[in-house]
C-alpha cells in the first residue's frame, strides 16, 4: 500500500488524506470492536451495521482488502450466521496494523 | 447559495470518515460544505442553511435517508433541493425507492472522487437552470398580471356606465375578468367571467374573448345571440377542457330594462333602490364546451337608482371554510343591502370588505362589478 499514491487518486494531498486515514482508523478500531462485541452478544444486526459501515469507510479510501472482508462480514451477519467471525475481525485488525504503520511513515 | 455566491452542500453519512473526505473533496472544489451524522440533525441544517444540494447516506441507524428525503420533500421551503442518494452497489431496489422519493440521482459506495464531483456539478447546474427557467417564468406571468389589470376598463373610462369594481388577481394569469361595454349612449352591457385553470394560455384568451365582446355586443344582437356567437367562435378555439362561466347584463336606460344572461355563473345580485336585494338565480351551460348551449336569460324592469352586481365565486368561495357558492350567495345578498348608501364606485370594495371582514387569506381572483341605473 502507497498512502501518498492513494490519496493522489482521490485528489487529494497527502496531508489531507492522512487526516482522514487517522480518523478512519479510530472510527475503524470502534467497528471491528462493535463486531467482536456483537459476535460476542450473539447481536447479528450490530455485527451487520459495524461492518457495514467498515466496508464503506475503507473501500472509499481504497483499502480494498479491508473492504471486501467487511462485506463479507455484512453478509453473514445479514443472514443471522456469526460463524467465522475470528478470522474475519483478525485479517481486519492486521489490516488496520499495517495501516497504522504507513500513518506513521508519511 | 449565500452572500459569497458559494454553492453550499449538505453531506449526511453516519460514518465520520465518509464525511471527512466528501467534505475535503468537495471544499476544494469551492463549495462551502456543511455536514451531518444523523437524519435529525440533517433535516435541522436544512432548515435553517437551506443548501443547495443534499448527498445523502441511505443506511444510517435510526432515521434513513429514506426517511430524511420524505420529511424534505414534504415541505414547501426544502422541497426543490436536489438529493443525491449515496447508496451500496447491490441495493438495487433502495435505489429506485429513493428515484419515487425524489432523489435526482444516486453515488455507489464505494464511490470516486471525482465520479462525485462530476455528479454534484452536474445537479447543480440543472438546478441553477431550473430555477432561473421558474423566475423567469414567474416574472414573465408578472408582468402578463400587469397587462391584464392595465386593460381592465375603469369608471373615469366610461363614466355614464354609473359603474363601480372591485378587483383582485391573486394568481398570476387569473381566470376572472370583467368588461364594460359602451353599445350606445344609453346602452351599455356588463360582462364578467372566470376560466377554468389559472395558466399562461388564460391570459391571452381574456383578450380574445374581449375582442370577440366588442365585435358582438352590438345593438343589432338580443344579447342572448351574442353570447351564442362568442360561445361558437370560443368553442372552436379554446384548449379541450377549457371554459369559462359568465354574466352579461345589458341595461337599455331608455326603455328601463336590464336583460341577464347567465352561463353557468354565480347569480347577479339585484337591488331595488325601494326593495329588498334579491339574487337572479338562473340555469344556463357553461361557455366555450357545447355548439348546442341553453343560456339561462331574464328581462327585468328597472328604475333610477336600482343596483345590479356581478361578481366571481371567489367571493364567497372559500376551500378553507368549506363554504361553496350556494351557501355563500346568501352573504352577497346581505352585503348588497348593507352598502344601499355606498356611493356605485366605492360600493364593490365595501361589499368586499363587508363579506370578508378580514378573515381567512383569499384562495382565488375576486371580480366584483356593480352599476346603478
Amino acid at each position: 500500500m502507497d498512502l501518498k499514491q492513494m490519496g493522489e487518486n482521490l485528489g487529494l494531498e497527502p496531508v489531507e488524506f492522512a487526516d482522514i486515514v487517522t480518523l478512519f482508523v479510530t472510527t475503524a478500531e470502534s467497528d471491528i470492536e462493535k463486531i467482536r462485541k456483537g459476535v460476542l452478544h450473539k447481536d447479528a444486526l450490530s455485527v451487520s451495521e459495524a461492518a457495514h459501515s467498515l466496508k464503506g469507510s475503507s473501500g472509499n479510501l481504497g483499502f480494498l482488502q479491508m473492504s471486501d472482508v467487511a462485506l463479507t462480514a455484512e453478509k453473514k451477519a445479514s443472514e443471522n450466521n456469526l460463524t467465522g467471525f475470528e478470522d474475519m475481525t483478525r485479517i481486519l485488525t492486521d489490516h488496520l496494523n499495517e495501516i497504522k504503520t504507513l500513518l506513521k511513515q508519511v | 447559495m449565500n452572500s459569497n455566491n458559494r454553492l453550499s452542500i449538505l453531506v449526511v453519512d453516519d460514518n465520520p470518515v465518509n464525511v471527512k473526505m466528501l467534505e475535503t473533496c468537495l471544499a476544494k472544489e469551492g463549495y462551502r460544505v456543511i455536514t451531518a451524522l444523523d437524519g435529525p440533525s440533517a433535516r435541522e441544517i436544512v432548515l435553517r442553511e437551506h443548501p443547495d444540494l443534499i448527498l445523502l447516506d441511505i443506511q444510517m441507524p435510526e432515521e434513513n435517508g429514506f426517511d430524511v428525503i420524505r420529511s424534505l420533500k414534504s415541505k414547501a421551503a426544502t422541497a426543490s433541493i436536489p438529493v443525491l442518494f449515496i447508496t451500496g452497489v447491490s441495493e438495487i431496489k433502495a435505489k429506485l425507492e429513493g428515484f419515487e422519493l425524489g432523489a435526482v440521482d444516486y453515488i455507489t459506495k464505494p464511490f470516486e472522487t471525482q465520479e462525485v464531483i462530476a455528479r454534484v456539478g452536474l445537479h447543480l447546474k440543472l438546478s441553477i437552470a431550473t430555477n432561473s427557467l421558474i423566475t423567469s417564468q414567474a416574472e414573465k406571468l408578472k408582468q402578463i398580471t400587469e397587462a391584464q389589470v392595465s386593460l381592465l376598463t375603469t369608471p373615469d373610462q366610461h363614466p355614464n356606465a354609473n359603474f363601480g369594481v372591485h378587483y383582485i388577481a391573486l394568481q398570476e394569469a387569473g381566470g376572472d375578468f370583467y368588461e364594460v361595454l359602451p353599445i350606445t349612449e344609453e346602452i351599455y352591457g356588463y360582462f364578467i367571467a372566470d376560466f377554468s385553470g389559472h395558466d399562461i394560455s388564460t391570459s391571452y384568451l381574456t383578450t380574445s374573448v374581449k375582442a370577440l365582446l366588442k365585435q358582438n355586443c352590438s345593438p343589432i344582437y338580443h344579447p342572448l345571440e351574442s353570447m351564442k356567437m362568442i360561445n361558437d367562435v370560443l368553442v372552436e378555439i379554446l384548449p379541450a377542457g377549457k371554459y369559462l362561466t359568465a354574466n352579461y347584463v345589458l341595461l337599455n336606460r331608455r326603455k328601463n330594462q336590464v336583460t341577464i344572461i347567465s352561463a353557468g355563473h354565480p347569480p347577479v345580485c339585484y337591488v331595488p333602490v325601494d326593495g329588498a336585494p334579491e339574487l337572479i338565480e338562473l340555469k344556463g351551460d357553461v361557455i366555450g364546451i357545447f355548439k348546442d348551449v341553453l343560456f339561462g336569460s331574464k328581462v327585468i324592469k328597472v328604475q333610477k337608482g336600482d343596483r345590479l352586481f356581478l361578481y366571481t365565486d371567489g367571493i364567497i368561495e372559500s376551500l378553507g371554510q368549506k363554504i361553496v357558492w350556494t351557501e355563500g350567495a346568501e352573504k352577497i345578498l346581505t352585503s348588497c343591502d348593507a352598502v344601499r348608501n355606498v356611493p356605485i364606485r366605492q360600493a364593490p370594495e365595501a361589499i368586499f370588505h363587508h363579506i370578508r371582514k378580514g378573515e381567512s387569506p383569499l384562495e382565488d381572483d375576486i371580480v366584483i362589478v356593480g352599476f346603478e341605473i
